[in-house]
């Protein structure tokens, strides 16, 4: 057992330190401030490029093949030999996430990259599908997006209450339907777009298409007025007899149709959704770590400004806090690491979710008591914190679906 | 890089352990609560397999493993029964103070016969508020509860020293709030002989440290013994027609109780690591001391709440371990002491949680 991060990761992790003091930080505030997402062409974006960021973690081509055979369902195995001396991906991907999240959320997601988009193409993509549309990610030429979109003005926690329907016509698949809150819709190439083939089937209806920018009736694009985390844009947007082109849809035909009768394997293109969400959730929850970490910290500088050391009330709850924090670290490591070692994490990621964001809040909440009336000024990073932090515990499955996530684990609750 | 995997000697151990305490302890918790002892054959298996002399050194004849192992076994022992955990462990935490205070010699002086004599008990005593005044090699007091029926050695611990006791020990027993398998008295002292006084500031608080872990550990088995076991009980237990544990409140609370008692475990294994690696580990001990007892107070309680009307009554364990879970967090300087060492640093810090900066 090790809690040591190695030293190459240090290293990136502190080059995330630099790059989030000089830029991401100001970034946000200044967003936070403009009350709008940072501009697609900011120069920013162009730095990240420059930096090696933006990108795709799918290896493509040959390696591609590879990639498959060793990738576990969220992530692939250590590389560099022996277990416990490099960071697999996962952890990796905690870590940075962390680390990010402490100096802007919002910023982080608003990063170039095929994004939430990533994971559902990676697991369910053919070949040619994975070429199409993560191999403009390898070596970007210019800040580009993905973005992912499950939830509509009728159902989110609920997925299976989708209700964009697509129809087969010829070779393309005409979709219809309203799509809510999508992270970078408006600027992305290409949207993961999640649709009903039969309202009737639930889940097992469900089927997942690629849908490009300039797809005819993909359109009305609305950027929400969040009550945080405004650089980047959560979008809602309309499909009007939208066409897409059969080979569009994720993983091809064969996925979905040809296992009649079989429930297990008629609810593939569903399974694909939940195995994004196992990607993200250990991520999300060291989000929410980054950003209470974040609020720990301002509120300990407040209290040492202000001579409150020696206040037990203050210190007591400030103790508290980074305790709470800690805790939820340990349980993004742990089920970051489990993925990485190919092991289930259900359980483990979704403790690591569902306890992070209420971490999180609470440091927040203590450092505008702390602050008192400074805090009600609405000037300071701290109230900004606590206007970002809320999210966390909403999107990737509310806390309260991660309770039904676990307790299906851990005392067989039905599914309805 | 950070590593959730035990190495397969602590996985044994630990398996060892947890057979132990499952079927050693755990179908006689009752008898030994009663009997405020373990019967002699009991303590010869636990003797037997290595678990009494685990921390001791290899070269006096221990099995010389650290904080890590220390933190495995006690969490299946308080699983099955704390009190008993305490009484088997000859020499406990006090240990800790005489290796971080004592030298090797008086160690072995004065801690070696009582591993040699069965059902010897050595207790570490916290005196951080003084309850026991040393004056001119003597010492005076009353101590209102240790869980003991016999004190062959105290050792009375606070911030800055450690003192040794063996001579003048006067024990009143007591009926006990928790613990009972290990005893209950109250301890006086009217100018008992003090055998060694070593002050050792940097000693005594790592001392401390190790003895919060301990306690932590202990109280990290007691609750997930007492959440798996309301657990299993609400899928048995039907009310309005489903089991209990499918009604969203009680599904919903079973979760946060696992997520405890994950948590804690989380905490008390990053400082055990800590403290095996010999980093400055007393924030860390501290901290998953006062998680785990805070946690065992949520936990507890409720796995009493879920058996309802018979969670009250002793036919079922889960009453006693929410009185175990209670006294252990009462060790040591209680939580607050806890709350006071963890926190003292923390206004001053730049970054408490910094990556870079939090390294084990
Ligand atoms: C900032 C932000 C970014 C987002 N980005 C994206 C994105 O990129 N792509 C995307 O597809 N979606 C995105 N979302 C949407 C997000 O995934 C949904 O908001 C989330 O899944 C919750 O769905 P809902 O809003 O419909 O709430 P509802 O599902 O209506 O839930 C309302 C409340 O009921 C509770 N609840 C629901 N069911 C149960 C139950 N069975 N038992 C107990 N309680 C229950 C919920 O926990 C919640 O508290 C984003 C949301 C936000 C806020």
């Amino acid at each position: 057992m090790n809690f040591k991060i190695d030293d190459e990761l240090r290293k990136r992790l502190a080059g995330i330190r630099e790059l989030g003091r000089t830029q991401i930080r100001p970034l946000g505030l200044e967003a936070d401030r403009a009350g709008k997402p940072v501009d697609p062409d900011h120069p920013f974006y162009a730095l990240l490029l420059k930096l090696g960021l933006g990108r795709t973690r799918w290896l493509g081509g040959e390696l591609d093949a590879e990639q498959d055979a060793t990738r576990s369902r969220v992530g692939s195995p250590p590389s560099g030999g022996e277990r416990g001396h490099k960071a697999g991906p996962s952890l990796t991907g905690v870590l940075l996430s962390e680390e990010l999240a402490y100096w802007d959320r919002g910023v982080a997601v608003s990063f170039p990259g095929p994004g939430l988009g990533e994971p559902p193409v990676l697991s369910m993509g053919t070949p040619e599908q994975k070429e199409r549309f993560l191999a403009r990610f390898r070596e970007p030429d210019r800040p580009r997006w993905g973005s992912f979109a499950m939830t509509e003005p009728g159902a989110g926690s609920d997925v299976a209450a989708i209700r964009t329907s697509c129809k087969r016509d010829g070779d393309h698949w005409i979709l219809d339907g309203d799509k809510s809150f999508a992270a970078n819709a408006s600027r992305a190439d290409w949207i993961v777009v999640w649709a009903t083939a039969d309202t009737s089937l639930g889940r097992a209806g469900h089927r997942a298409f690629v849908v490009e920018r300039d797809t005819p009736g993909l359109g009305d694009f609305k950027i929400e007025k969040k009550m945080g985390l405004k650089a980047y844009e959560s979008t809602s947007f309309t499909l009007r007899h939208c066409r897409v082109p059969a080979s569009h849809l994720l993983g091809g035909e064969a996925t979905y149709s040809n296992q009649d009768g079989s429930r297990g394997a008629k609810r593939a293109g569903f399974k694909g959704a939940l195995q994004s969400f196992n990607a993200t959730r250990p991520m999300i929850g060291a989000m929410a770590v980054g950003i209470g970490r974040a609020a720990l910290d301002e509120a300990a500088a407040f209290a040492r400004e202000h001579d409150l050391g020696s206040d037990p009330r203050v210190r007591d709850r400030l103790e508290r806090t980074r305790r709470k924090l800690r805790v939820a670290r340990l349980l993004c490591w742990r089920a970051a690491w489990l993925a990485d070692q190919q092991q289930p994490n259900i359980v483990e990621a979704s403790m690591a979710k569902a306890h992070a964001p209420a971490a999180a809040l609470d440091a927040t909440l203590l450092g505008m008591e702390l602050l008192g009336e400074v805090g009600a000024r609405g000037d300071h990073l701290i109230e900004k914190l606590f206007r970002d932090v809320k999210a966390m515990d909403i999107v990737e499955g509310t806390g309260q679906i991660q309770h039904i996530v676990i307790a299906r684990q851990l005392v067989g609750l039905p599914r309805e | 890089m950070i590593d959730f995997a035990l190495d397969p000697e602590l996985e044994l151990l630990r398996e060892t352990a947890r057979s132990f305490a499952q079927h050693r302890l755990r179908p006689h918790d009752r008898d030994f609560e009663t009997a405020r002892g373990v019967d002699v054959a009991t303590r010869d298996a636990f003797t037997e397999i290595g678990l009494a002399a685990l921390e001791w050194p290899e070269a006096l004849g221990g099995a010389g493993l650290g904080a890590l192992a220390r933190a495995l076994v006690l969490e299946e022992l308080g699983a099955a029964d704390a009190g008993a955990a305490l009484t088997l462990d000859p020499l406990g935490p006090a240990f800790y103070a005489l290796a971080e205070c004592g030298e090797a010699a008086a160690l072995q002086a004065i801690a070696q016969p009582l591993l040699e004599r069965p059902g010897s008990r050595a207790v570490l005593a916290w005196n951080g508020v003084a309850r026991v005044a040393l004056r001119n090699g003597r010492a005076t007091g009353v101590l209102p509860w240790l869980p003991a029926d016999r004190v062959d050695l105290l050792v009375l611990l606070d911030g800055d020293a450690v003192a040794v006791i063996d001579e003048g020990i006067a024990l009143a027993p007591l009926r006990g709030a928790g613990l009972r398998a290990a005893g209950a008295s109250e301890l006086r002292l009217d100018g008992a002989p003090v055998r060694a006084w070593w002050v050792n500031p940097r000693g005594a608080r790592r001392a401390l440290a190790r003895a919060r872990l301990y306690a932590a550990s202990l109280l990290l088995g007691v609750m997930r013994a007492a959440a798996g076991f309301s657990r299993d009980y609400a899928l048995q237990r039907v009310a309005f027609g489903k089991p209990i544990a499918h009604h969203q409140a009680l599904a919903f609370l079973i979760t946060d109780m696992a997520m405890a008692v994950d948590g804690s475990r989380l905490l008390v294994h990053e400082a055990a690591v800590r403290l095996d690696r010999g980093g400055d580990a007393e924030e860390a001990c501290a901290t998953a001391f006062l998680e785990a007892a805070e946690q065992a107070m949520f936990v507890t309680p409720n796995a009493v709440q879920i058996l309802g009307g018979h969670g009250f009554m002793q036919d079922y364990p889960v009453e006693k371990w929410m009185r175990e879970a209670r006294a252990l967090g009462l060790c040591f300087g209680g939580v607050d002491g806890a709350r006071e060492d963890a926190g003292r640093g923390i206004v001053a810090a730049h970054a408490p949680l910094g990556l870079l900066e939090a390294q084990p």
